[in-house]
């Protein structure tokens, strides 16, 4: 057999597993646009549903008319609070532990708000009856602004918990306030603020953005009332979840709903939350007795589906004259909008936010994060990161650029003095997390010498003089970051979504001839799940990547999961996977050694086969004791060869980074060009290195367009600015740079192939990178700091404070 | 949102006056108008459609006229609502002076714009603005001009 022929290490190419850059098998249907997305999903006598919203950031709802709506063709009905009232349904629980209305009861709370649900048998109808609901509404005073919102004339919001002592997370102390979350040693903290030699002080905003999937959100659904099964296909970045959560609101027993995720086009947070959409469209199904579909614009999708960040974050850090950090102090306000819906996957109602202590042996720290609601969209997703980890990573990377102006140091010898070293790895870190492993001494240093560190700092020095001199209007910056993440939620100990534990699964299937199929709990947006999932697997069991089928999304056949967010998909499911893997193996292990007689432990693994110890001329392939499971009565051994595995981790994982960028900005414009950007990312083990790299390369593209420009911005009514493509900044190919990726290898010690996951690394780190570049180029001259987002006009505005122009 | 401008109109300023609380005068000026219902001398109802980049919106709008410090000076304020495209809501003030070759309109518009009117960018929403209110004092002038031609 020409298999035989083949040397060990050609045997472990053919598998295409842990360390191939093999392309994605997902990529055939993308490219050919032969993808099936919600919207592609066409069913007979399908009715289409359009919100009527708010045009009002506060207002009193006084009538809805929908009588000329309704006599419009084509319009079957048209639903509002009222009519979802009997069925409890015109509210809905959020998944942080407050209620968020369906549609408008009594009043509206923030622009873009859903106040009716018109049904009709075509989408432009269903547009144009929008139109024809007659909404009359008394104007309330609007709150904006966080920092108002305990003020003695502060409008209440939420009138139906305006009397709630209590929240979801603890005592309230104003009807506008949700809840405060301290971590870590007040006092101590305090003390050493109060006796430090250095104190740096500021206040980082991060601001509002979100995450503009390509796809918008959007769900079909499909009442079938014959045999009492709904089925709900969506743009669900968890369908178990939302199968669960449909089960408990409408009383459809579990069993009866089918939730489908088909392809989705890009998630990034956006479609982890329950969006009134989704129950209107299943309540209507159930109404009318038709499949009924719901697709949000590009408009409603940036004004009314999760945004992102909006932390206010006061910090102080303390330091010996020498730059040893001595205590870390942060106070955030949180404007979480008109409901708390984030999408928090912790127990905690600021997420991992006490990650904000970074990469440093910070001795101690405190952490207090103070929930408020305003007239603003609700959401509060993590946008590309785990939750609450990127608004943490940027503000100890902004505080520690900040402690070196006014230590007067490099800002790049002032990380490495206060690495945590890689010998005090498990680090138990003050605000209570234990990292698992890393190596920021070796990443960093390798970051400094490959960007020739000392020959920018040098080249930067003289074009300031050069600018100083009026020879150039060009400034150079230069903006550091090493970042430390906590991702792959996680432990059912600290990680819930409604109470169900974040664990996650995976189930095998080995068909008689040696191919497989695995189904996992976790669901792609793009990820590549059906390639490196797979790629785990033909390391584990030593069948060809190519042989094995990835499913995923549809709850009907995929075992129960938590869905794919926070870069949890790796750390858990992909551990899920190698360890329903190892039980394959296992019962193999018995199977080769029935085959070739001998005992159990006389036989051992080799790349795709069992070879007997010392003997590897006498083996049975994979492929070989497949095809035997299901043809041989083996005494003792069930037939078949299938295994499942549910993965509680252990523990979050922490990939972490080192990334330099090098701007040049033009002072008379406010334009940042990007020269160079350097990202050392370290994610423990490499799957596919391709993946990573693309990963990689569009993390740091929304990283700058977060910095760079992309926000959604409301005006002192409520309005937002930004609600469309024309405002909101999606960066092009122009504006796009080449990156240089680089990387380190530290694996997880706790994990069974010991990955981390990265999707997410580069969002979380490429932010402070770009922004410390804009203040690092205005430092010579007084600033800094200066909030995001750095368009041009900010930049400009920065320069022209700074005496620039004069 | 604030405009100003200036604009001469070659006619002398009672009869300008005069005109600014004509509703004839008013609905052949206003850029859109579709209907004007006059009240009473200071109160009239007028629907106008007005394109905003890709918006297309009717405005219900209920609008109070002040022509008490007259004619030196006029002001008016109202509110419209077009339904899911937004709202509306401001005044105008505008100052008459007597100069040679007719009378000089100082205006001051102050507008609030609500709901997708506003989502759609502040731009593109000022421009147009400031488009209209353009239109709105050449139709005025061409008005007068026709009637006392």
């Amino acid at each position: 057999m020409s298999v035989e022929a083949k040397t060990m290490e050609e045997r472990q190419a053919a598998l295409k597993g842990l360390g191939s850059s093999r392309k994605r098998v997902e990529d055939a249907r993308f490219t050919q646009g032969k993808g099936n997305y919600v919207d592609d999903i066409k069913m007979p006598d399908m009715l289409f549903g359009d919100f009527v919203r708010s045009q009002h950031a506060h207002a009193r709802v006084l009538s809805i008319d929908t009588s000329a709506a309704l006599a419009l063709p084509g319009v079957v009905a048209v639903l509002t609070a009222k009519d979802l009232e009997p069925l409890g349904l015109h509210w809905m629980p959020t998944l942080a532990g407050d209620k968020q209305m369906v549609l408008a009861d009594g009043k509206v709370l923030f622009q873009g708000q859903e106040v009716a649900f018109v049904i009709a048998e075509d989408r432009y109808i269903a547009a144009d009856a929008t139109d024809l609901v007659v909404v009359k509404y008394e104007e309330l005073p609007v709150l904006v602004d966080p920092f108002k919102a305990e003020l003695d004339d502060a409008p209440i919001l939420r009138e139906d918990i305006a009397d709630a002592t209590e929240g979801a997370h603890g005592p309230r102390r104003h009807p506008n306030h949700i809840f405060t979350w301290e971590q870590g040693e007040k006092e101590s903290t305090e003390a050493i603020l109060s006796s430090a030699p250095v104190v740096a002080e500021e206040m980082v905003y991060y601001h509002r953005t979100h995450p503009c999937p390509l796809e918008t959100c959007g769900a079909v659904a499909s009442m079938d009332k014959v045999n009492g099964k709904l089925t709900l296909w969506g743009t669900f970045q968890a369908p178990h979840v939302v199968r669960t959560v449909a089960s408990l609101l409408s009383g459809i027993a579990e069993h009866n709903i089918r939730v489908v995720s088909p392809d989705i086009g890009g998630g990034f947070g956006n479609k982890v939350g329950v969006y009134p959409g989704y129950v209107c469209a299943i309540v209507a199904s159930i109404v009318t007795g038709q499949p009924v579909k719901w697709v949000e614009d590009r408009m409603e999708n940036l004004t009314s589906t999760a945004f992102a960040r909006d932390y206010w974050m006061q910090g102080k850090i303390a330091a010996t004259a020498e730059g040893k950090i001595l205590g870390l102090w942060c106070h955030t306000t949180a404007d979480h909008g008109a409901f708390d819906a984030c999408a928090d996957p912790t127990k905690y109602p600021a997420g991992f936010m006490n990650i904000c202590t970074g990469s440093y042996d910070i001795p101690t720290a405190y952490l207090a994060v103070d929930g408020i609601y305003t007239n603003k969209a609700p959401g509060g997703v993590a946008y590309r990161c785990s939750f609450r980890v990127t608004e943490a990573a940027y503000f100890i990377e902004r505080m520690i650029e900040v402690l070196a102006i006014r230590l007067n140091m490099d800002a790049a010898e002032l990380r490495s003095i206060n690495f945590i070293g890689k010998d005090q790895f498990p680090y138990h870190s003050a605000l209570g997390w234990e990292y698992d492993s890393g190596d920021y001494h070796t990443a960093w240093n390798k970051a400094l010498e490959a960007v020739d560190y000392k020959g920018l700092r040098a080249e930067q020095s003289a074009q300031v003089a050069k600018f100083k001199a009026g020879e150039t209007r060009s400034l150079m910056g230069i903006g550091l970051c090493h970042f430390t993440e906590i991702v792959g939620a996680g432990p059912v100990k600290n990680c819930d979504i409604l109470g169900m534990g974040m664990f996650d699964s995976c189930e095998i299937r080995i068909h008689p001839t040696g191919s497989a199929i695995a189904r996992l709990g976790t669901i792609s947006q793009g990820q590549g799940h059906a390639t490196t999932f797979a790629q785990i697997l033909a390391t584990e069991i030593g069948i060809p990547a190519d042989d094995i089928t990835i499913e995923e999304g549809d709850t009907d056949t995929a075992p129960y999961g938590l869905g794919t967010y926070g870069s949890r998909s790796t750390p858990v499911a992909g551990a899920a996977t190698a360890m329903a893997g190892r039980k394959i193996r296992a019962k193999a292990q018995m199977i080769a050694a029935y085959l070739l007689e001998v005992h159990d432990n006389d036989v051992e693994w080799e790349v795709d086969r069992f070879i007997v110890k010392g003997a590897p001329e006498r083996f049975k392939t994979m492929k070989e004791i497949a095809f035997a499971s299901y043809t041989q009565a083996i005494p003792g051994v069930e037939p078949g060869l299938e295994a499942v595995s549910y993965y509680d981790p252990p523990n979050m994982t922490y990939p972490f980074g080192a990334y330099i960028c090098v701007m040049d900005i033009d002072v008379d414009t406010g334009v940042a060009g990007i020269r160079s950007f350097y990202a050392l990312d370290d994610c423990g083990t490499r799957i596919n290195p391709m993946i990573i790299e693309g990963q990689v390369h569009g993390g740091l593209t929304e990283a700058l367009a977060i910095a760079l420009g992309q926000e959604i911005a409301y005006d002192e009514l409520g309005n937002v600015k930004t609600g469309s493509l024309m405002d909101f900044f999606i960066p092009t190919s122009w504006e796009t740079p080449n990156y240089q990726t680089d990387f380190t290898e530290t694996p997880s010690p706790h994990h069974p192939i010991g990955a981390k996951g990265v999707g997410e690394s580069p969002n979380v780190g490429g932010v402070p990178a770009f922004s410390n570049a804009i203040n690092d180029a205005f430092k010579p001259f007084g600033l800094t700091h200066t909030q995001m987002p750095h368009d041009h006009w900010r930049i400009w505005k920065t320069a022209n404070e700074l005496g620039l122009h004069d | 949102m604030i405009l100003q401008d200036e604009v001469l109109v070659p006619l002398d300023r009672d009869t300008v006056f005069a005109a600014l609380n004509d509703p004839e005068i008013l609905k052949q000026s206003i850029p859109g108008c579709e209907e004007l219902i006059k009240h009473s001398d200071t109160e009239m109802e007028a629907t106008v459609v007005v394109k905003f980049g890709p918006v297309k919106a009717s405005f219900g709008s209920n609008v109070e006229l002040d022509p008490s410090a007259g004619p030196a000076q006029f002001s008016l304020s109202g509110s419209g609502d077009a339904g899911v495209a937004g709202f509306a809501k401001g005044g105008a003030k505008v100052d008459l002076t007597e100069q040679e070759g007719g009378t000089l309109l100082n205006y001051e518009v102050n507008i609030d714009i609500g709901g997708k009117l506003a989502q759609i960018g502040s731009r593109l929403v000022e421009g147009t603005s400031k488009r209209l209110a353009k239109k709105f004092f050449t139709n005025f002038e061409q008005a007068l001009l026709n009637r006392h031609a």
